[in-house]
């Protein structure tokens, strides 16, 4: 074959020709831009949040694309095309340093993520992300505004429900301790409020309830509990101090739901994806040791001795 | 030999304000990586320096690398090779100046635009509206100077790296102004999932179409020209050639595969990623059988060193990318630092290496002088070596860890701390590479302007 520059040029852009035409053309004027479900345009202040997610490279680490292989936050729904007909650019991200974003609207509210963009640490110790306290409290509260609306509708509905409860979490609160300890009580299910906690205290479930106090914990509730860690200036109905707690009927089982399900409306997550039930078990019996001062670990009822008690 | 009485120097000075422009900027591109690899490690280390946090750091990083580190490297051995193998001048070396010039006016705009903010978020097509008509520009001029030195030729056959080095700049030229959406200024961005759909068939073929065949076309001059053997085989050289076109340029959806795109699509970019053995070893048989039994000759040059080390990158990365096209092996390799590894190993690896080597390779031909130390060419050979291998372990070891805990319902936060010890490594390593990269600066100034060796 002779290769002249004839050749050369009209073969590879005959090839390039084809190879966009069944690539790129062929699935742009064949797509189907119907709206999913919970599709839903993005308000002024939404749409301003979202520019400043794409000027600070938010995308980089942020993926929005929920696979069915998934297991974290938003898994429960895969994505579709119609979810990203609004999206332009689309913001798929190929990297996962940080969670998926596809349905972070209304898993936390507002003060949360302030108190995280001001320092990721101050609510997630372990988190990597840079801080973005220089943005300026404006921009922050604009792009919390656009993290907010991902999900659409389904994160709207989140939403809501993170108003309600927040009105009720700061109405409880302002009533005073005694009233803020019995509320948060009652919204437990009967059953577990009888529950104490089935793992004796060891030392070495000590330990590995401290390191998860400290990996989950530590930047809202503090070092020694008081619900005074570096989240707590931020946070609105407040962080809760632990130490108030004794003498007040809270079983293993209050805390192991409280901390498994969270709190909506206030800034306490749930860590059910996070942590299995031990982990959850050991950072209960932690707090309740070495905050609250009144473990019923291992209490009656026991039921039958589990196979690897002493 | 009568090297220096054959250099005149008005001769090659595109080529040399190409290699300054590459050895410079791979010296800014890899500490822009540093800082990225420290915010890794410490996010509170340089905290609230809105100029250079994480988000903006690696889209600089990721474009100064292509654009400013490989792209002109491969571009100066081109500014030098495709003169000698047409036997004629470069058509304008006003012209190439004035393109080197302009490239390094387009370069500090993508940094200030990138850390301004003004992105158009789409990975490797962040650069905004004016600067991608800056690049745009760029191409078309090395089109012009490389068409027209090929028509004003007085070797009548093309060699094989000729028809590499038009391929790329003429496809990349136009791949570049699509996958930017260049006819968009405002937002420089499709709607919805077709904007994915056009974003990874221009994000791969930054790869498939533009360092890829520059990279060959480097390899395929200084392989046979440093071992003094002829190519191994013409035909080869020709499958090599058109398989590369035909089947790299399918293979981008592959990056979409876990995303609703059209299934033809995914099938297209699996078949034919894993087809892209069938380019990448014919022409590594070529180049490899060219080689055979002349190691001692790669070894003896610092330049063919470089390329041919390139070549084993290029056999690892792609025998990597084709399995990564597996959806099976791509539920644990996707989203995760895998994927950063096998990109180093494409683009330091491969096209870096390969850079270096032709910038290396041409550094005493078209100065007449040999290399101001063949020391610290030896040494930023074993440094970025060292540094590459280093990352391509580490990075997809934490890739292995990240993949298989999320597929076993790990969630993020509790598998960062995990691969804590593995950032720490990679930025040490990534030490080595920049200690590398700087070293290249000085050896290529001295070699280029305070050289005061002896001609040759």
């Amino acid at each position: 074959m002779r290769m002249t520059p004839v050749t050369i040029l009209v073969g590879v852009l005959a090839i390039l020709a084809a190879v966009v035409f069944v690539m790129v053309f062929w699935p742009y004027t064949h797509r189907d831009m119907t709206p999913s479900e919970i599709y839903r345009t993005r308000s002024p202040g939404e749409e301003s949040g979202r520019v400043i997610y794409i000027q600070n490279g938010c995308v980089y680490c942020h993926s929005q694309s929920i696979r069915t292989i998934d297991w974290g936050p938003g898994a429960e729904r895969i994505a579709q095309a119609g979810d990203y007909v609004g999206d332009k650019p689309i913001l798929l991200g190929s990297q996962r340093t940080g969670v998926d974003l596809s349905q972070e609207g209304g898993e936390h509210p507002d003060d949360w993520h302030i108190a995280h963009f001001i320092k990721p640490r101050y609510t997630r110790p372990n988190s990597i992300m840079p801080p973005f306290r220089w943005l300026g409290m404006q921009k922050i509260k604009t792009l919390t505004q656009y993290i907010q609306s991902l999900g659409y509708k389904q994160a709207d509905h989140r939403m809501q429900r993170q108003r309600y409860w927040k009105q009720e979490s700061i109405k409880a609160y302002e009533a005073g301790p005694e009233y803020n300890v019995k509320w948060l009580a009652e919204q437990v299910p009967a059953g577990w409020r009888n529950i104490p906690n089935p793992y004796p205290t060891t030392p070495a479930g000590m330990q590995r309830g401290r390191k998860n106090y400290q990996d989950f914990c530590i930047g809202c509730h503090g070092p020694i509990g008081d619900g005074m860690g570096p989240a707590q200036p931020w946070i609105y109905p407040p962080p809760l101090n632990f130490t108030i707690l004794k003498g007040r009927q809270i079983s293993g089982g209050i805390i192991y739901y409280q901390i498994m399900n969270g709190i909506t409306g206030t800034a306490m997550p749930y860590f059910k994806r996070e942590l299995e039930s031990q982990k959850i078990w050991e950072v209960g019996d932690y707090v309740a040791v070495f905050f609250i001062n009144q473990s019923d670990a291992n209490a009656d009822p026991r039921g039958i001795d589990a196979a690897w008690e002493p | 030999m009568a090297l220096s009485a054959s250099v005149n120097p008005e001769r090659y000075r595109t080529a040399r304000a190409f290699c300054l422009t590459s050895a410079v900027w791979f010296g800014a591109a890899a500490s822009f990586g540093m800082i990225g690899a420290g915010y890794l490690i410490a996010p509170d280390f340089m905290a609230n320096i809105g100029f250079i946090h994480f988000g903006k750091t690696r889209p600089v990083h990721v474009n100064l690398v292509l654009f400013g580190f490989v792209t002109p490297g491969l571009l100066a051995a081109a500014f030098y090779y495709v003169p000698r193998l047409l036997r004629t001048d470069l058509y304008s070396e006003k012209l190439g100046v004035f393109t080197a010039v302009l490239w390094n006016i387009t370069l500090p705009a993508a940094v200030i635009s990138l850390g301004m903010g003004y992105t158009q978020g789409r990975e490797y097509a962040e650069l905004p509206w004016l600067v991608d008509i800056l690049i745009a520009i760029l191409f078309a001029l090395v089109v012009f100077n490389i068409i027209m030195t090929i028509r004003q030729r007085r070797e009548k056959i093309l060699y094989v790296s000729v028809w590499y080095v038009s391929a790329a700049v003429v496809l990349t030229g136009l791949t570049y102004s699509l996958g930017n959406v260049i006819w968009q200024p405002s937002t420089g961005a499709l709607l919805g999932i077709p904007d994915a759909i056009l974003l990874w068939f221009y994000g791969h073929n930054v790869f498939g179409l533009l360092l890829t065949p520059m990279g060959l076309a480097v390899a395929y001059y200084v392989i046979p020209r440093a071992t003094r053997s002829p190519l191994y085989s013409h035909t080869l050289s020709l499958i090599g050639f058109w398989s590369l076109i035909v089947v790299y340029t399918h293979i981008g959806t592959h990056h979409l595969l876990q995303v609703p795109v059209p299934t033809y699509l995914k099938t297209i970019a699996i078949v034919d990623s894993v087809a892209m053995v069938i380019p990448v070893m014919v022409v590594l048989i070529n180049l490899w059988y060219t080689v055979k039994g002349k190691l001692g000759e790669i070894h003896a040059d610092i330049g063919a060193k470089f390329v041919f080390t390139g070549t084993i990158y290029y056999f690892f990365v792609n025998i990597q990318g084709s399995m990564m096209s597996l959806p099976i092996v791509q539920r644990v390799t996707h989203f995760n630092n895998w994927v950063v590894g096998h990109a180093h190993i494409g683009v330091l690896g491969f096209a870096g290496m390969t850079a270096l080597g032709g910038i290396y390779y041409i550094l005493p031909k078209i100065t007449g002088k040999p290399l101001y130390s063949k020391f610290l060419a030896d040494l930023q050979y074993w440094l970025i070596l060292i540094g590459i291998t280093g990352f391509a372990i580490v990075l997809t070891i934490v890739g292995l860890i990240q993949g298989q805990a999320w597929i076993n319902g790990e969630t993020i936060y509790r598998v960062l701390p995990e691969i804590h010890p593995y950032y720490v490594s990679r930025a040490m390593l990534g030490v080595i590479i920049l200690a590398g990269a700087y070293i290249g600066i000085y050896n290529v100034i001295r070699s280029l302007y305070f050289n005061s060796g002896e001609t040759s």
